[in-house]
């Protein structure tokens, strides 16, 4: 069982973002394909494909989720956003016919999390998006917890390699609750074993304590 | 919660118990128990039952649902019903466990009851598990946990509490309108 030495904040997964969840500073990493709708003087240095000093409007650029979400705006438009191609259309109709096939690790690893990041950019399409995320995630909600409950004691990485992050997350806590059961089981619960704090603790070198 | 942590609370269910000693009534927080006379049966906590047992100055008597046949039944109406049929005890799962660890010399076939107890337990985990898969399918917001026991619905509780934690929040996607009008204060 693993065990932190630190409480870990679980990421946001909505709308919202945890400040302090590791997945969510992840996910703002995710590069988006965006179209520049205003000049950006004195920034060409950022576009290697042209020489120019300036941005020219209408260049498509990736930018990443945390740039594009500071930068957009509804009144003003600087820039627009297009969706990825796992929330477009296309993608759309194979998680309704069946999400278990699709490999969420490769298309993500944060599919949960950034699809419901694009719905604060304007699209018409967003009603769909939110709706096809959450038909995913119940579609492959049977897959995750028969895996999670029933592998004890053996590799886990196939079964974890097609996950999403959210589902990962989702995949351990189900391993936490069957691994608890079964050392109560088998009596390994009863015994004391020491603390990983404790383990990983290392002795004060003199130096450090002197002033 | 820990699973030993349940087993804990399950070592306050009171069991039968001749003693061979012979103790005037002992007065504890949780309630007097005793007097304790040889031969004579008498209702202590399992906690004390198997502290007594180890020191071997009791035989302990099993509980009444601890019976092959009883059990067999059990296991049957599980196997038959779609819901969850009453569990034998609240506490089934631990008492069989810690009863037949400690003092399975009184218990007569405990490697039968042992089985038995392994197969209710299992088939009320495949219903667990189908009804909860049902439920996030239905998206339905609350469900009853008639007959469940604290252990069983302990192995889920994460699991279960995590994914539909999610599935609040994906959801709540879907009616966007409060969150539009929190961007456009930026």
């Amino acid at each position: 069982m693993d065990t932190h030495s630190y409480f870990p904040v679980t990421p946001g997964v909505g709308m919202e973002e945890n400040f302090l969840s590791l997945d969510d500073i992840l996910l703002s990493q995710e590069r988006l394909p965006v179209r520049t709708e205003c000049v950006f003087p004195r920034l060409g240095f950022l576009e290697k494909s042209s020489d120019s000093q300036d941005i020219a409007e209408g260049t498509k650029m990736e930018f990443p989720l945390w740039l594009s979400k500071g930068l957009y705006e509804k009144k003003r438009k600087v820039l627009s956003v297009e969706l990825p191609k796992v929330y477009k259309e296309g993608w759309r109709t194979v998680f309704t016919a069946d999400p278990n096939v699709v490999d969420l690790h490769k298309m993500g690893p944060y599919y949960y999390g950034l699809g419901s990041q694009m719905l604060h950019f304007d699209n018409p399409e967003n009603p769909d998006i939110a709706k096809t995320l959450l038909q995913t995630f119940i579609g492959r909600f049977r897959r995750t917890m028969d895996s999670s409950q029933n592998a004890y004691n053996e590799d886990t990485s196939v079964l974890v390699g097609r996950l999403d992050c959210l589902e990962k997350v989702l995949f351990r806590s189900g391993q936490n609750g069957l691994n608890g059961f079964q050392s109560w089981e088998k009596g390994q619960a009863s015994q004391l074993t020491a603390s990983g704090l404790v383990l990983n603790y290392r002795k004060r070198k003199l130096v450090d304590v002197q002033p | 919660m820990d699973p030993s942590e349940v087993e804990f609370l399950a070592e306050k269910e009171f069991v039968k118990i001749i003693p061979n000693f012979s103790l005037d009534k002992i007065y504890l927080i949780g309630g007097d128990l005793g007097p304790f006379n040889p031969g004579l049966p008498v209702d202590v906590p399992v906690w004390l039952a198997l502290n007594l047992k180890q020191r071997q100055k009791c035989r302990i008597l099993p509980p009444e649902w601890m019976d092959v046949e009883k059990l067999e039944a059990m296991r049957e109406l599980e196997r038959r019903e779609e819901a969850f049929a009453p569990a034998p005890s609240p506490y089934y799962m631990e008492l069989t466990k810690l009863l037949l660890n400690h003092a399975s010399d009184n218990i007569p076939k405990a490697d039968e009851i042992r089985t038995l107890v392994k197969d209710i337990w299992d088939t009320r985990i495949a219903k667990l598990r189908l009804s909860a898969d049902s439920f996030i399918r239905q998206q339905e917001a609350h469900a009853q946990l008639d007959n469940l026991t604290l252990m069983e619905i302990n192995t889920i509780r994460q699991f279960l509490l995590d994914s539909l934690n999610c599935m609040y929040k994906l959801r709540s996607n879907r009616q966007p309108a409060s969150a539009k009008s929190r961007l456009a204060d930026y």
